[in-house]
């Protein structure tokens, strides 16, 4: 497997507070690197023959790249809004595809069935229409009008409210969800899932949160995040085949998986194949 | 289940984009029979192929959401549906 021009984009590698000196071992795309700070204090990341790859330290984590990004990182403007709180998730590691993980966190329909009682219950398990489109300018996925009734759509949620939803893909293991921000209702809430291919079955993800919420001590922030991958990671780690299909033959998508389907035409579109299945099997 | 039979569509379908008819047509027909949509290819050539389809409408929009990401040599830039008959009622 090459690993093509995905080779050439950013991807998180650690969070950024957490650094040392002695460093973190890990792996991008089957590439052992090693996460360290340096003398000065700023991130340095090397491979395996000791090459020093770019860096950029964004949105607490630290970003690198195996080749040469023809783009800077994505932006994420609310990431520089006063009054938010910045919350570092931390990891979970997952075996399932990258891509996996990204599809699955723009996957609304699963709501009810896997965060049953928090993101979603039912009998409300229908997913409204919503718009999909891959915007050009930016060169991003993006889902808008997406409306979903949650029991408990955050943690300073008090109770059961219809969440208004956006999600973006902005790089191929990158995604940031807008959601109703239930104590300040004129700002979005933003939650992000930036995802490390280990391999092309395995990954770290690493959440990433930009809330206004006074209130909800960070811990219990952490932990209601944790909660809700934790339940997506036994679905993710389950699905068959283990790679994600860029060919829907063995599947019947619906009108509820356009977002999905938005991604892997992206995908296909970018040849971004890393972790993906091209052939129905 | 007369009920039902009303609730059938006739729609074509025109899909536009740079398509391998030689192996999209097939797809289209086996994609058309796991979701029991009768099918029927009007016109197909490289960048424009018309099916004509008939189905409950739930699922003629899965069959445009499959058909829209499609085989992996293909790639699908829009595709347009508009009614052509009236079946079953």
């Amino acid at each position: 497997m090459t690993v093509g021009p995905m080779l050439d984009e950013w991807y998180p590698v650690g969070i950024f507070g957490q650094l040392d000196e002695a460093g973190r071992k890990t792996m991008l795309m089957d590439e052992p690197i090693v996460v360290a700070r340096d003398g000065n204090g700023d991130a340095k990341v090397t491979d395996s023959s000791g090459r020093i790859l770019p860096v950029r330290v964004r949105y607490g984590h630290v970003w690198t790249s195996l080749g040469e990004p023809k783009k800077e990182l994505f932006a994420i403007p609310e990431a520089d809004q006063p009054g938010r709180r910045f919350v570092d998730v931390g990891v979970v590691r997952v075996r399932c595809s990258p891509l996996r993980a990204v599809e699955n966190f723009l996957d609304i329909a699963h709501f009810p069935f896997v965060h049953t009682d928090i993101l979603g219950a039912e009998p409300h398990t229908e997913v409204q229409a919503y718009k999909v489109e891959i915007r050009e300018d930016v060169d991003e996925v993006w889902a808008t009008q997406v409306q979903f009734y949650q029991p408990q759509a955050a943690k300073s949620a008090s109770g059961g409210i219809t969440t208004q939803y956006m999600y973006r893909v902005a790089g191929p293991t990158s995604t940031v969800l807008y959601k109703t921000c239930p104590p300040r209702p004129s700002e979005w809430d933003v939650i992000t899932l930036f995802v490390q291919p280990l391999a092309e079955d395995l990954c770290d993800v690493w959440p990433w949160m930009a809330l206004f919420d006074d209130d909800t001590p960070m811990t219990d922030l952490i932990h209601f995040q944790q909660t809700i991958f934790l339940q997506d990671r036994s679905i993710l780690e389950n699905q068959v085949p283990r790679l994600l299909p860029l060919d829907p033959g063995m599947e019947m998508p619906t009108r509820a998986d356009l977002t999905s389907v938005a991604y892997r035409r992206w995908l296909k579109r970018h040849n971004y194949t890393y972790g993906a299945q091209l052939v129905a099997q | 289940m007369a009920g039902e039979a009303q609730h059938l569509l006739q729609e074509r379908m025109t899909i536009l984009g740079e398509l391998d008819a030689e192996s999209f047509v097939p797809w289209i027909r086996r994609h058309a029979a796991k979701l029991g949509v009768s099918q029927v290819i009007t016109h197909s050539g490289p960048d424009r192929i018309e099916v004509d389809l008939s189905g409950a409408p739930e699922l003629i929009d899965m069959m445009e959401v499959g058909c829209l990401l499609g085989p992996i040599n293909v790639w699908v830039e829009t595709i347009d549906r508009r009614p052509v008959g009236n079946a079953g009622g």
